[in-house]
């Protein structure tokens, strides 16, 4: 099977490359990621990428696979064209072949409070919530920050410092909606103004790409109407 | 003056309100000249010039207007990123849109 995966080590190279590789005996079922470590065990122990847990719970390993940006150790080889275009997630600084620079992603996620606020003294137990209640975080809470979905909307790629991207909005959506939280009003405020929430120009980039199958365009636009009821 | 004139949610709604009466007014404006008698000057002029045509008209200008400036600042938003050039375009284009509405109500106000 064919591959051919963009290399760059800005410390050896001018400028990025793409490097091909041709993998022999490819067995049945098998995983991207699979590949991409074999070519590292068996051809090239300098190709760079992240992975972790290798069955989509971690987040590590998203790349531009085919154009598409995805999970490597989700994504079965025998559903891809070959040769298999490999990317770096597009939008962020490269660090080194598939590894991007993920700093700008992590404070868009760390500016919507990712958290609970509770302000009232807390329960000796727990916080409680109806079945009901819960139910409301189902499709907002399961993302696991690989990026795919904030690296692939042309809105980020355009105003990365100033517009949250989906992952964060998904984020923050999950908060605004949760029964425990008390910073409802402060989050809705806080998503105000022309770019965080509002460049959003609901292309769905990050619906086609998310390996979860969630949907941050929802979970965007039910910001906007908790805004509209808000301000009514 | 703010350089993002109306900021986040307000102009959001005002898109998609003004995107459903400029729809209905088209709407609208294609039943009237189907159910017309006659297609010339003289009956455009009259059926402009009814005081309900006049307002409806007047309305479908001011939506028109909101509609192209927050379309066109999020374009400039968008994509023009450098502040100086970002708040000349945003106020070359203020400037056309407020002067052809006022172009465009002076028409309709001569008329009355």
């Amino acid at each position: 099977m064919k591959f051919r995966i963009y290399r760059y080590n800005p410390e050896v190279d001018k400028k990025p490359y793409v490097q091909e590789y041709e993998l022999e005996n490819i067995e049945p079922g098998m995983m991207l990621l699979a590949a991409l470590l074999r070519i590292k065990d068996e051809l090239d122990e300098s190709l760079s990428f992240r992975r972790s847990c290798g069955e989509g719970v971690c987040g590590s390993d998203g790349m531009n696979i085919n154009g598409v940006n995805g999970l490597a150790c989700i994504t079965p080889l025998d559903s891809l064209k070959q040769p298999v275009e490999i990317r770096p997630l597009p939008g962020l600084p490269v660090i080194r072949d598939l590894i991007i620079d993920m700093d700008m992603f992590y404070k868009q996620y760390r500016a919507v409070k990712p958290y609970l606020v509770v302000n009232d003294p807390m329960p000796e137990v727990e916080l409680k919530q109806t079945p009901e209640q819960r139910e409301k975080l189902d499709g907002l809470y399961e993302c696991v920050l690989c990026a795919c979905c904030s690296t692939a909307c042309p809105s980020f790629w355009w105003n990365p410092d100033k517009f949250l991207g989906p992952a964060a909005l998904l984020q923050a959506s999950r908060f605004i909606e949760d029964s425990r939280d008390q910073a409802f009003e402060q989050r809705l405020e806080d998503l105000e103004g022309p770019f965080k929430l509002f460049r959003c120009h609901t292309i769905m980039n990050c619906v086609q790409v998310c390996p979860k199958g969630l949907n941050p365009t929802k979970a965007i636009g039910r910001i906007k109407h908790r805004m509209v009821t808000r301000s009514l | 003056m703010s350089v993002y004139v109306l900021e986040g949610l307000r102009p959001w709604v005002i898109q998609r309100v003004s995107a459903v009466y400029i729809a209905l007014f088209i709407l609208y404006c294609l039943y009237s000249l189907l159910t017309a008698d006659s297609h010339d000057y003289a009956a455009w002029h009259g059926w402009i010039y009814q005081p309900l045509h006049t307002t409806l008209v007047g309305i479908f200008v001011i939506a028109l207007l909101f509609h192209a400036w927050i379309g066109m600042r999020d374009v400039v938003l968008d994509y023009v990123h450098n502040i100086m050039l970002r708040i000349f375009v945003l106020g070359l284009l203020l400037g056309i849109l407020i002067g052809s509405g006022l172009w465009t109500f002076r028409l309709l106000l001569l008329a009355l």
